[in-house]
């Protein structure tokens, strides 16, 4: 304690030099008209410089709800982009003008888990029922399809991956209109096999391949892929082709959940034209 | 003892009146060349006895420049420039120790310690002085070459007056 007070007295000059300085400076800056403009300038700046530091520091623990809001916006877009089809098609004066203004409803995820290396691959995601998720929704990302939900929990949904042996989309050959079956073959997480294109169609290498909405699962127009390889078996009648699937299932972080809000009523009407035929 | 207390006194106020009613007219009368002033009245810091406190030096410069200041309408520019020099005046003085020390008891005068040393000794903390009021009459550093110049053109003029005033009073204490 005495060695403190000690220190205290043989620094005794100093602290009264700061005091007075400190005195004398802000009697400079109140009283004396240019020093005072440099003063201000001076301070301005510093404290600009200080606010675009806090800025560009704190943007970043920011950056996950600007993530989150984004992906709300991409979530409406998409639906605005998946209902813009059908509602560019519809007539003034018909009737499905009058009865239906937008058909599918979007959900913006979160991939909880995901897998890629087995023969049937599902994914979580962190919306379910209380969401509005239902099963057989689909599932999309900005860069096309990854699966179709099978099981919804109150606040998780469990959906099947494109990446699954019985996962098989409707599929059409873009601007041309034939329309087959894709699906997985197992090789690697980008290779899959579009199937039912009959043999007189004309398809070229590296066309775009795009679901085709027959589903009611995906909205038409979301690009699966391209064609990589045309192969015809000697005696089918049907080309079987090789396709480079678009979307990189081993980075997903984000996914949309598409639900097509006249799914039901397409597949009972569906259902109840063939079994009167049977 | 009094002796030495009242000599102060009475040339502290001698010397910032001098500086407030004649040194400053002189500078003055120069404007179109604005880097001569004259700054005499640190003398009344420099030649304090050397037992004064070190806070009481301190003090007593900032009083000083304060005073000057209100002649000068500047307040806080002098008394924080005086304050500093008051401040670096033991460090001055420990420097320029005569080789078989100092007498306790006496003022850092030209009577006692030589006129040289004593040359030395005031051209030394005015410098100190004038380049720290000039750097906070510019407030900035950008003008360093017109800070230096000022305080070098501001010293030789300074002293002349300072070597003048030995001469007259030739103070012992």
């Amino acid at each position: 304690m005495f060695r403190i007070f000690e220190l205290f007295l043989r620094l005794s000059g100093f602290f009264v030099f700061l005091l007075l300085e400190v005195i004398c400076f802000i009697l400079i800056i109140r009283y004396n008209q240019q020093q005072r403009v440099i003063y201000e300038n001076s301070v301005n700046l510093f404290s600009g410089y200080l606010q675009r530091k806090k800025q560009s520091a704190t943007s970043y623990l920011h950056l996950a709800e600007v993530n989150d809001s984004l992906l709300r916006e991409n979530a409406l877009l998409v639906q605005q982009l998946a209902n813009a089809s059908i509602n560019a098609a519809q007539e003034p004066g018909t009737v499905l003008s009058t009865s239906q203004a937008s058909s599918f409803s979007v959900i913006p995820a979160r991939v909880i888990s995901n897998s890629v290396n087995r023969f049937n691959n599902y994914i979580v995601l962190d919306k379910g029922g209380n969401h509005g998720v239902i099963p057989h929704s689909g599932v999309i990302t900005g860069n096309g399809v990854v699966g179709i939900v099978r099981r919804v929990a109150p606040n998780t949904s469990v959906a099947m991956s494109v990446l699954h042996r019985q996962t098989r989309i409707s599929a059409q050959i873009r601007n041309k209109g034939y329309f087959g079956w894709l699906s997985w073959t197992g090789k690697n997480t980008r290779s899959f096999s579009l199937n039912d294109i009959p043999k007189d169609a004309l398809v070229a290498l590296g066309d775009t391949v795009e679901t085709s909405g027959y589903s009611a699962i995906f909205p038409k127009g979301i690009m699966l892929g391209t064609i990589e390889k045309i192969k015809l078996e000697p005696g089918s009648n049907y080309y079987s082709l090789d396709v480079k699937y678009n979307v990189d299932l081993s980075r997903l972080a984000t996914a949309y959940i598409v639900r097509d809000l006249l799914q039901e009523e397409k597949l009972k009407l569906l259902d109840q034209v063939t079994s009167e035929d049977e | 003892m009094n002796n030495i207390v009242i000599t102060n006194i009475f040339r502290f106020s001698g010397l910032i009146l001098l500086q407030g009613l004649v040194f400053k007219n002189i500078a003055e009368g120069w404007e179109e060349f604005p880097y001569l002033f004259v700054i005499v009245y640190p003398l009344a810091i420099m030649l304090l006895p050397l037992p004064t406190p070190r806070v009481l030096t301190i003090f007593l410069g900032f009083v000083a420049g304060l005073l000057v200041d209100g002649f000068y309408s500047s307040p806080g520019m002098h008394a924080s420039a005086a304050v500093f020099m008051a401040f670096c005046r033991p460090f001055v003085l420990k420097i320029l120790e005569p080789r078989n020390g100092y007498n306790v008891n006496y003022s850092p005068t030209a009577a006692r310690l030589g006129i040289g040393w004593f040359l030395r000794y005031s051209a030394a903390l005015l410098t100190l002085y004038l380049f720290f009021y000039f750097s906070v009459d510019a407030f900035t550093f950008v003008f360093l070459g017109s800070i230096l110049l000022k305080t070098l053109v501001s010293l030789i003029t300074s002293m002349i007056f300072i070597i003048i005033y030995q001469v007259i009073f030739n103070p012992i204490d």
